[in-house]
C-alpha cells in the first residue's frame, strides 16, 4: 500500500478514501458490466429467433433452454470447445517460453542488428491482416498443404510480436545490475534467463498467458479460414452458426458467448495469485 | 580495478551476442515464415493488378488511384479522428483504474480487476449485438430510455452521421480497456517499494508519487499500450463492419473497412495492398513520434 | 498430406534443437529461417472422385442433412465422394475469396447469382455449358436458370427464385380498409400505398404506437429496399438494354422523393434509418407496424410459429407480440411503370482451381451440383423456406411432402414470380463491378444520409449523378 499514505492513527481518512474509491470503481464497472450483464440474462431467455428478443431489463422467466439447445444444436458443440482448448493452451505456451525469450534478448542483450530487427518486428505489426491472409492462406494451404489440422491453427501464432514487444518493455525495467552480478558469479544467459528473468517476469508472463491464450481464444477468422469440417473447428467458428440468413438465435448465441468465456474466466483466476503479488526486485537485489 | 571490471563487462557482453541471436532464433523464424513473408507477398502485389491465374505489373497504379481517391482520404480522417478520441481516453481510464484498484484489500481487488477485464473476454461479436440493442434508436431503446428520465429527446445513435462516430467512440471507452487495466496493473506491482519508501520519507504526498514514480516507472508500458493502442485502432474493422457498415454517409468509414471491401468486395487486391502499405506508413510515422518522446529507456 | 506434415514436424524439431544447441555453447548463431516460401507450386491435390462443397445454412434444417446428402450421393455415384464444407451466411463469401485468391476454392458454393460476375472477373469460375446434359437443363424453369448466366456461359444451377416483396398484417389490412387481395392480383401505385400507409397509422397522443410501414434500412440492407423500389420505377437493373446507367432518370428521383415523403407523412418511423432486420421484424410481431418489408415467403412460417407460442400462452412468445396472419403484398409502382417483382436467385456456382481441372471431374461437378439442386434435396429445402419449386424433378419430389400455406399467398407468390425481373448476363462484368463500387461508395451512403434526413433528395440525386458521369462518362448514362 505504499503508494497510498496510510494515514497511521487516523482511520477515519483512510476509511473515507477508500469508500469513495469504491463509488468511482463501481460506477465505472456498473457501465462496464450493463453489455455483459445484457449478456448473460438474454442467454437465460429461449432459443427464439432474432426479431422475437424481447428488450427487457430483467429477464421475464429464466430457462437453461438455450444453454441446451446450444449443445443439442450440433454433435460437436463439446468437441468445439475441445479444439480451442488444444489450439490456445499450445499457443499460449509457445508465446510464453519463446516470445520471453526473444523479448529478454531485444532488451537486456546486446547484438548487432538488434535495433534494426526489433524495428522491422514492429512494422510488420502496422500492415493490416485483410492484406496478408491470402499470401499466408497459400503458405498453409497450397505450399505446406495442411489445412484441417491443429498445426495450421496453430503455427502462425507461435510467437507474436505483440508478446515479445510486452515482454521487451516489462524486462527493460529489471536492473542491469542484477544480470551482471549474476554473471560475474558464472552464469551464463540461459541461466540467467532461467534463473533469474523468469522469476522476476513472473507478473508479466502471467499477464502474456492470459492476453495470449483470450486471443487464441476469440481468433474466429483464421481457423474458419483453414478447417473444413465440422469437429476440426474452434468454439468461435462453430458459434457463428448460429448465425442464420434472416434470422438468429440470439439467446443461444448469448449461452455460447458465456459458455466459451468461462475457461478464460477459470484460467484468469488461476493466475490470479501472480498478479496480486508484485514482484519485488529489491527482494532478489539483497 | 574499475578499468578492469569494465573490460570485463564489455567482453561478456559481446560475448553474449550468440545468445541474442540464439534466444530470438525462433521467434525470427516464425516471424519470417508467417508475417514476413506474407508482408513481402502483400508489397509485390501493390504493384500488381491481382489474379490468382497470372497477376499483371501496373507499376505504380494502385497507389495513384488510392490517392486520387476522395473515400480513402475520408475514411483516414475517420480512423484518426477515432483514433484520437479512444485510445488516449482508454489509456487514461485504465491507468486510473489501475492505481485506484491499489489500495483495496485483495479480495475486493480480486473482484474488480475481474469484472474490468470481462468485457475483453466475451467475444466482439455477441457483444456488439448486445450494443446494437443499447442503441436501439426508438423510444423504447435502452440507451433512449435512460436519457429521456433526464429529460432528453430521442436520439437516432448509429442512423445519424452527427453520433454515429460517437457512438462507436463510446463503445470503445466502455469495453476496450480490460487489456489495458491488467497491464498497468502488473507494471504498478513491479514498481519497487523502496522508492515509495523512500519519497515518504521526504513526505511526499500521494499526488507526488504517481507523478514523480510511478509515472516515470510506467513509462515503457505507457509506450506499449499507446504503440499497440494506436495500431489497433487504425486497423479497426470489426466494429465498424458489424454496427454500422460504414455508413450513414461514410460517417464511420474507416481505413480497415476500405480495406476489407476492396480485397473482398472488389477483388480489388493490389489496390488494398497499396492501402494497407501506406495505413502502415502513417503508423509507422506516428510510432516513430511516440517512440521519440516516450521511448527513452527508464534507468535505474 | 500426411508427409508434408511430418517433414513440417521435423523442420521444427530441427530448430529448436538448434536454437538448444546455441543456446548452451553460448556461441555462432541459429540459422535464420528461409521462410519455406519456395517449396510446392501451389496446387492442390484433387483426387478424381472427390468434390467439395462449400454450403451456407440455405435452410434452417440445411446444414443438419448434410451427412444424409452426402450418403446419398455416394450411393448415386458410387465412385464419387461429396464433402461438404459448412459455413455461415457472413463468413462465407470472405472465405470463399481468400480461397479464390489463393487459387484453390471449392468445387461448388453456394452463393447469389449476383456474385457471379465477380469471379467470371477472376477467372476462377468453371463453365459447365456444354457439360451439363440437356436433361439437366430442361429439369429447371428458365427465369430462374438465366441468373446463372453470365455471357453466352452457363456457371451452375439455381438453388431457388425468392421474391423480395413486402408484408402485412392481415387484421391490421382490413382495419384500414384495404382490399388487399386484389392488391396482390392487380398490384398497386406509390399513390395508393402512400394514402395506404397512411391509414396504418395508429397514435395514441403525441407518439405513434403503429406504423403504416417499416423496412429494415440499416447498414447494408438500405440496399434491399431501394432496389426493391427501383424496380418498380422502371429501372429493373442498373443498366438499359443498351448498357447506360440508369439511375440517373428521373425516375430515379421520384423514388428518392416517395422514401422521404412516407417518412415525413408519419407513415414510417423517422428512426428508419438505424432499424434492422430483427427489429422490424419484432415490430411487425408485436403490432407496431401494419405493412413490414423487405418481406420473404417464409415469414408466413414464422408467424404461425409465434401464434403457436402465443395459444401455448407458456411465455415462450415475444414478448408483447400478438396473434399475425402475413400477408404477401406486391411493392407499388412508380412514375406509372409496370410492376417487376425483386428476386433474388441463389445457386450453386461451380468453381475451378488454378490448374484446368479434367473433363472427368468437370463432369463429376456438374453431377454433384445437379444432385444438390434438384430433386428430393432441393424439394426438401425450398418447402424449409416457403419457396417456389423451380425444377419438375423438385416439385415431383415435393408431392408427396405436406407443407401448410396461405393459399392467397401462395397465388400472390406465383404471381410476382411471373413478373420477375428477367436476368441480365449481357451486362459486361466490368461494367457491373464499376457498377457496384458505385453503389457502396456513393449510392447507399447517400441514401442513408437521407433516410436520416440529412440532405433532400434533389441533393442526393446530383450526387449520384455527378458520380455516375464520373464512373461511366457522359454517354454512359441515362439523361432524362
Amino acid at each position: 500500500m505504499a503508494l497510498y499514505n496510510t494515514h497511521t492513527g487516523k482511520p477515519v481518512v483512510n476509511r473515507t478514501r477508500n469508500a469513495i474509491i469504491m463509488v468511482v470503481l463501481i460506477l465505472f464497472a456498473l457501465a462496464t458490466l450493463f453489455p455483459i450483464y445484457f449478456m448473460l440474462i438474454s442467454s437465460f431467455g429461449d432459443p427464439v429467433e432474432a426479431g422475437a428478443m424481447s428488450y427487457s431489463l430483467f429477464p421475464s422467466k429464466i430457462s437453461f433452454e438455450s444453454y441446451k439447445f446450444f449443445f443439442n444444436y450440433s454433435d460437436h458443440s463439446i468437441r468445439w470447445l475441445l479444439n480451442s482448448l488444444i489450439v490456445a493452451a499450445s499457443v499460449m505456451i509457445s508465446n510464453v517460453f519463446f516470445a520471453s525469450l526473444a523479448g529478454y534478448a531485444f532488451s537486456k542483450i546486446r547484438f548487432k542488428g538488434r535495433a534494426v530487427l526489433f524495428s522491422v518486428l514492429l512494422v510488420s505489426m502496422m500492415i493490416p491482416y485483410q492484406v496478408t491472409q491470402v499470401p499466408l492462406y497459400i503458405l498453409i494451404v497450397n505450399t505446406f498443404e495442411i489445412q484441417n489440422t491443429y498445426t495450421a491453427m496453430i503455427v502462425p501464432g507461435l510467437v507474436t510480436v505483440y508478446n515479445i514487444f510486452l515482454a521487451k518493455q516489462f524486462m527493460g525495467s529489471i536492473p542491469n545490475e542484477i544480470l551482471e552480478c549474476a554473471k560475474i558469479e558464472g552464469c551464463n544467459q540461459f541461466q540467467i534467463y532461467f534463473k533469474i528473468i523468469l522469476p522476476l517476469s513472473k507478473t508479466v508472463l502471467a499477464v502474456m498467458a492470459i492476453l495470449t491464450f483470450m486471443e487464441s481464444w476469440n481468433t474466429f477468422f483464421w481457423p474458419f479460414l483453414v478447417t473444413n469440417t465440422m469437429d476440426m473447428q474452434t468454439i468461435q467458428v462453430g458459434l457463428k452458426n448460429f448465425r442464420f440468413a434472416n434470422t438468429t438465435y440470439f439467446a443461444p448465441m448469448m449461452a455460447g458467448a458465456t459458455i466459451s468465456a468461462l475457461p478464460m474466466f477459470i484460467l484468469f483466476f488461476s493466475l490470479q495469485k501472480y498478479f496480486l503479488e508484485g514482484v519485488t526486485v529489491g527482494a532478489v537485489k539483497g | 580495478m574499475a578499468q578492469i571490471a569494465k573490460q570485463t563487462k564489455r567482453r561478456r557482453i559481446k560475448g553474449d551476442s550468440g545468445y541474442g541471436y540464439a534466444f530470438i532464433a525462433v521467434a525470427l523464424v516464425v516471424f519470417a515464415m508467417f508475417t514476413a513473408y506474407p508482408v513481402v507477398s502483400a508489397f509485390i502485389i501493390s504493384f500488381q493488378q491481382y489474379k490468382p491465374l497470372g497477376s499483371e505489373y501496373v507499376g505504380l497504379e494502385n497507389y495513384i488511384a488510392s490517392f486520387n481517391d476522395k473515400l480513402f482520404w475520408k475514411s483516414v480522417y475517420n480512423t484518426i479522428i477515432y483514433t484520437i478520441l479512444t485510445v488516449p481516453v482508454a489509456l487514461f481510464l485504465s491507468f486510473a483504474v489501475a492505481i485506484l484498484i491499489i489500495p483495496l484489500r485483495k479480495k475486493l481487488q480480486n473482484i474488480f480487476k475481474a469484472v474490468y477485464y470481462l468485457p475483453a473476454v466475451a467475444s466482439g461479436v455477441a457483444l456488439s449485438v448486445v450494443w446494437l440493442w443499447i442503441y436501439d434508436p426508438m423510444a423504447s431503446g435502452i440507451l433512449n430510455r435512460m436519457l429521456s428520465v433526464f429529460g432528453m429527446s430521442n436520439t437516432n445513435w448509429l442512423g445519424s452521421s452527427s453520433t454515429a462516430m460517437f457512438s462507436l467512440v463510446l463503445m470503445a471507452w466502455l469495453s476496450s480497456h480490460g487489456t489495458s487495466i491488467i497491464i498497468y496493473l502488473a507494471a504498478l506491482l513491479g514498481i519497487d517499494e523502496s522508492y515509495y519508501e523512500a519519497a515518504e520519507l521526504d513526505g511526499a504526498s500521494f499526488i507526488k508519487k504517481v507523478w514523480y514514480i510511478v509515472i516515470p516507472c510506467l513509462k515503457p508500458t505507457t509506450l506499449f499500450l499507446l504503440v499497440t493502442g494506436v495500431i489497433g485502432s487504425f486497423q479497426v474493422f470489426q466494429n465498424a463492419y458489424l454496427m454500422t457498415g460504414g455508413g450513414p454517409d461514410n460517417a464511420t468509414t474507416m481505413v480497415g473497412l476500405l480495406i476489407f471491401n476492396n480485397a473482398f468486395k472488389y477483388f480489388e487486391f493490389g489496390e488494398a495492398a497499396a492501402q494497407s502499405l501506406v495505413l502502415a506508413f502513417i503508423i509507422a510515422l506516428i510510432s516513430f513520434i511516440q517512440f521519440k518522446y516516450l521511448g527513452k529507456e527508464v534507468e535505474y | 498430406m500426411k508427409k508434408r506434415m511430418r517433414t513440417w514436424a521435423s523442420v521444427f524439431a530441427l530448430t529448436f534443437a538448434l536454437t538448444s544447441i546455441t543456446a548452451c555453447s553460448g556461441g555462432g548463431s541459429a540459422e535464420e529461417g528461409t521462410g519455406g516460401t519456395t517449396g510446392g507450386s501451389g496446387q492442390t491435390a484433387e483426387a478424381k472422385d472427390t468434390i467439395t462443397a462449400l454450403l451456407p445454412p440455405v435452410s434452417a434444417g440445411f446444414q443438419d442433412n448434410f451427412a444424409q446428402m452426402e450418403k446419398d450421393f455416394n450411393a448415386l455415384y458410387p465412385n464419387l465422394t461429396l464433402k461438404i464444407e459448412p459455413a455461415s451466411w457472413e463468413d462465407m463469401t470472405q472465405k470463399l475469396d481468400t480461397q479464390v485468391n489463393a487459387g484453390s476454392p471449392p468445387d461448388i458454393a453456394f452463393i447469389p447469382s449476383g456474385s457471379i460476375a465477380k469471379y467470371v472477373e477472376q477467372g476462377m469460375v468453371m463453365s459447365i455449358d456444354d457439360i451439363a446434359t440437356q436433361e439437366m437443363k430442361d429439369d429447371f424453369d428458365e427465369a430462374p436458370l438465366e441468373y446463372m448466366k453470365q455471357g453466352e456461359s452457363l456457371y451452375g444451377f439455381p438453388g431457388y427464385m425468392e421474391v423480395h416483396g413486402i408484408g402485412g398484417n392481415k387484421e391490421f389490412l382490413e382495419e384500414a380498409g384495404i382490399d388487399y387481395k386484389k392488391v396482390q392480383q392487380e398490384g398497386w401505385t406509390y399513390d395508393e400505398f402512400r394514402e395506404a400507409i397512411k391509414k396504418g397509422v395508429v397514435k395514441e397522443g403525441d407518439t405513434t404506437s403503429r406504423y403504416g410501414f417499416v423496412f429494415a434500412t440499416s447498414g447494408v440492407t438500405s440496399r434491399d429496399y431501394l432496389t426493391i423500389l427501383v424496380k418498380n420505377a422502371g429501372m429493373p437493373s442498373p443498366f438499359t438494354t443498351d448498357h447506360k446507367f440508369a439511375y440517373t432518370s428521373s425516375n430515379f428521383l421520384e423514388v428518392l422523393k416517395a422514401i422521404r415523403q412516407m417518412i415525413d407523412d408519419g407513415s414510417m418511423p423517422k428512426e428508419l434509418s438505424s432499424v434492422d432486420a430483427g427489429k422490424r421484424w419484432n415490430m411487425f410481431l408485436t403490432g407496431q407496424t401494419m405493412i413490414t418489408g423487405k418481406g420473404l415467403a417464409t415469414f408466413e412460417n414464422s408467424a404461425k410459429k409465434n401464434n403457436e407460442k402465443l395459444e401455448a400462452n407458456d411465455g415462450s412468445a415475444v414478448q408483447g407480440s400478438i396473434p399475425v396472419e402475413y400477408i404477401v403484398l406486391p411493392v407499388p409502382t412508380f412514375a406509372g411503370e409496370k410492376q417487376q417483382a425483386s428476386v433474388a436467385v441463389d445457386g450453386y456456382v461451380t468453381f475451378r482451381g488454378k490448374k484446368e481441372p479434367t473433363e472427368e471431374h468437370k463432369e463429376n461437378v456438374v453431377k454433384a451440383a445437379y444432385f444438390l439442386s434438384s430433386g428430393k434435396v432441393a424439394a426438401t429445402t425450398n418447402n424449409d423456406l416457403f419457396a417456389a419449386h423451380i425444377t419438375d424433378s423438385g416439385r415431383e419430389a415435393a408431392k408427396e411432402m405436406t407443407i401448410d400455406r396461405n393459399p392467397d399467398n401462395v397465388e400472390a407468390v406465383e404471381t410476382l414470380l411471373k413478373q420477375a425481373s428477367p436476368a441480365r448476363p449481357d451486362i459486361p462484368t466490368e461494367l457491373g463491378a464499376k457498377a457496384i463500387k458505385l453503389e457502396d461508395e456513393v449510392i447507399i451512403p447517400k441514401l442513408q444520409a437521407l433516410i436520416a434526413g440529412e440532405i433532400t433528395p434533389e441533393e442526393m440525386y446530383e450526387e449520384v449523378k455527378s458520380a455516375a458521369v464520373q464512373t461511366f462518362g457522359e454517354d454512359g448514362v441515362v439523361t432524362e
